[in-house]
């Protein structure tokens, strides 16, 4: 069966007439697997109109588009999205095929992993393609190395040696999209589809208001942990003095640069509901696996110690700046500018020392 | 309507994980029910207020681990679970979420039709003309094994217009009885499944919609699900559901036709239950609790071997991998750096620089640091300078 199956396919999420910023994403991803196989990008399209979707695809990097086109498919659905894809893949069989690992990828993704069946690697931060040998399973060439974050404190290696297409997930953030080259050829193939009675509708579809903070577009994230509930003396301090710092720093780099900055948290600070910080931390300024996976210019890491789960989240930083008492704590591994000591005497002269000097 | 709760023992502690080959070993380490669950006991509990019904636990791991987890939620929220059920087996050891969704979905079946098969088999009593002596007794053995709801049969005294009783009463012909009871048999295959978002060890959020892949699979029909849910309501006149979610920077409501299964946010508040459909609740409910875990193997699942455990997993853990590669690091205090350009020097025959401020000193012989430093070109590295150079 593997000999057959040929392509590494992606799924492109559109959103208000454009791909979603993690379909581009998922192009690059592509790339990068597909050039080691030798292989070709497909680009998989579920909607209604999306001729244009499919244009961009190619210039960001798809070799060839499958656009399922039908008015009936114009809102999201679960059910027949996953039969729109799931018939492509049984009937063409990709080497491959990616989803980014959000509300609507992992949506979908896991439903056609099932019926085809295969396996499904979600959350992958990276991507590879190795020979894999097991011993009692045999020889495999040129397989997908999903890379994932593991329960313990290391990242794990998934494999899926037997069945086709390997399916993954790849988390929002993790790669950056190419950039887009206008000149390059792609073909676009429009697919029919083929309606069913289904036992559900989509009802109604509004709009929100987009997360408040947006770590992700934010050029400077100040991220606090829960280090900041005492000094470096091992006195309890308010949580709020150092919520304040971070509130300068961030209108400091606002006035001085230009930078859009946002405060950011761990998921220990956010889950521990701390007095003084209600409607000030919450879910929003969660950075880690289970939040927001952030690449900013600069991460501020205040009192955070770096467990795997926050690190998977902002360790694609630019430039990293640690500040914590333990000179043993894990972030200091990944960070470019270590400072270990009393972050109530450190950050302050941190931010004097940035907010110093002409304005740029 | 028959609510199942899908509940997974995960570790108590991540960083104690007992792993071997990328398996973890559940045996061997403290478990704690998955705390994303939660909130689809809450969800359950709000469903068995509004339409009443059943509210079952199913899980899959080691029993003797589980029992005691599960224990307490006989007793959570309003009313609690009724019963529980743990798909136990070594067979299903190391399963992915594939085998996972597999057995679990097995599991929903094997519970759908325990309680559809008692209305049949009722059905069959009346159709064979039996005696109304063996109709009731019958019906009072099911209904005291939990498997009839009061509408069908029940000894509460605020109970007396159910099937049975209009029937032994000559108050419905069999077939009307028959027609009533198939109409009852409808009504319980129109289960819902809920489930947390995801587990606090795997973190993939796959097993919902694949329990509903699962289920349709096995049952034959399209069963529809919704993830990450904040907020539904059951519908017990017309068996629909409407879910709402968000999806990036929109809100999607869904509406599904039971059964159907749904996982549920953090976000999930409960609704109230209007009170106004109290009697047909009731008419739903099945005796009670059963305050004992069962046990299932796959063997009584039915389950196809090749499908379960290892064998069952297209997928394989792997070495784990360390993250990242220790960056090029500059320490405030400590680390040497030059603080005015230097130009290319030449220390026996081998060429250093040039340098910019700011640069590491690195790799220079001992004695051309020491004149460096004498001179005032290098020094620690400070605030000022990372200040500096952070957004330069």
């Amino acid at each position: 069966m593997s000999g057959e199956s040929k392509g590494v396919w992606v799924y492109l999420q559109h959103a208000r007439g454009d791909l979603t910023k993690d379909s581009l994403e998922l192009l690059a991803a592509a790339r990068g697997v597909s050039s080691k196989l030798g292989q070709q990008v497909v680009g998989v399209l579920v909607g209604s109109g999306t001729g244009a979707l499919a244009e961009k695809a190619v210039a960001y990097g798809a070799d060839s588009v499958l656009a399922v086109d039908d008015p009936v498919l114009k809102d999201y659905f679960n059910l027949a999205y996953a039969d729109a894809i799931y018939s492509l893949v049984s009937e063409r069989k990709p080497y491959i095929l990616l989803f980014a690992a959000n509300e609507v990828g992992k949506d979908i993704a896991a439903r056609v992993a099932f019926r085809v069946p295969t396996g499904l690697a979600t959350d992958n931060v990276q991507l590879a393609v190795e020979d894999y040998n097991n011993p009692a399973l045999g020889q495999f060439k040129n397989l997908l190395i999903q890379i994932r974050p593991d329960f313990g404190t290391r990242l794990a290696r998934i494999y899926t040696p037997r069945h086709r297409p390997q399916m993954a997930t790849v988390r929002p953030g993790s790669f950056s999209p190419l950039d887009p080259d206008p000149g390059r050829k792609g073909t676009i193939e429009k697919v029919p589809f083929a309606p069913r009675e289904y036992p559900a509708r989509v009802a109604e579809v509004r709009d929100l208001p987009p997360p408040v903070p947006d770590l992700a577009g934010a050029d400077v994230v100040i991220s606090l942990g829960m280090g900041i509930l005492k000094d470096g003396s091992g006195n309890a301090r308010d949580p709020l003095e150092a919520y304040r710092y971070a509130q300068q720093l961030k209108e400091t780099l606002e006035r001085k640069y230009h930078l859009r900055a946002e405060i950011g948290a761990t998921r220990a600070l956010v889950y521990a509901e701390t007095k003084g910080l209600e409607g000030l931390i919450g879910k929003a300024n969660q950075v880690g696996q289970t939040g927001a996976t952030v690449k900013p210019k600069v991460y501020f890491a205040v009192g955070v110690s770096g467990a795997l789960q926050h690190r998977v989240g902002m360790q694609n930083s630019a430039k990293i700046v640690a500040i914590n008492t333990d000179p043993g704590a894990p972030i200091f591994k990944i960070a470019h500018y270590p400072i270990v000591g009393d972050l109530y005497e450190e950050l302050p002269r941190l931010i004097s020392a940035i907010g110093g000097g002409r304005d740029a | 309507m028959l609510i199942i709760v899908l509940l997974k023992g995960v570790p108590a502690r991540t960083t104690q994980a007992v792993q071997i080959g990328g398996v973890l070993n559940r045996e061997a380490m403290e478990l704690v029910l998955n705390p994303h669950d939660a909130k689809a006991v809450e969800a359950a509990d709000f469903v068995k207020r509004r339409a009443g019904g059943k509210v079952v636990a199913l899980s899959m791991g080691p029993d003797m681990k589980l029992i005691p987890l599960m224990k307490p939620l006989y007793d959570a929220e309003v009313s609690g679970v009724d019963e529980e059920y743990i798909l136990s087996d070594r067979k299903m050891a190391g399963s992915d979420t594939l085998a996972t969704s597999y057995a679990v979905s097995l599991g929903v079946k094997k519970l759908v039709e325990m309680h559809t098969a008692p209305i049949g088999e009722l059905s069959a009593e009346i159709r064979r003309g039996g005696y109304s002596d063996t109709v009731k007794a019958k019906a009072a053995a099911l209904y005291g094994a939990n498997l009839l709801t009061n509408r069908v049969y029940s000894e509460l005294p605020s109970v007396r217009d159910s099937i049975v009783h209009r029937f032994l009463a000559g108050e419905l012909t069999p077939d009307a009885a028959l027609a009533e009871l198939a109409a009852e048999m409808e009504r319980v295959s129109k289960f819902i499944v809920l489930s947390g978002v995801k587990t606090t060890d795997g973190e993939t959020g796959s097993v919902g919609p694949q329990v509903a892949e699962g289920t349709s699979e096995l049952l034959g029909k399209v069963i529809p699900h919704a993830t990450y849910v904040e907020d539904f309501d059951v519908d017990p006149a017309t068996w629909t559901l409407s879910s709402e979610r968000r999806i990036g920077y929109l809100s999607q409501k869904l509406e599904m036709k039971l059964p159907a299964l749904l996982t549920v946010a953090a976000e999930y508040r409960p609704r109230e239950a209007p009170a106004s459909w109290a009697k047909e609740v009731r008419a739903s409910n099945y005796k009670g609790k059963v305050l004992q875990a069962t046990k299932w193997t796959a063997d009584d699942l039915g389950a196809d071997p090749k499908r379960l455990g290892l064998a069952g997993s297209p997928t394989i853990v792997g070495a784990g991998i360390d993250i990242g590669k220790p960056p090029v690091q500059k320490k405030v205090g400590e680390s040497l750096v030059f603080l005015k350009a230097a130009p290319q020097m030449e220390l026996d025959s081998k060429k250093y620089g040039p340098y910019s401020p700011g640069d590491l000193v690195q790799g220079l012989p001992g004695p051309a640091v020491e004149k460096l430093k004498s001179e005032g070109a290098v020094g620690a590295f400070t605030i000022e300078m990372l200040a500096e150079e952070l957004f330069r």
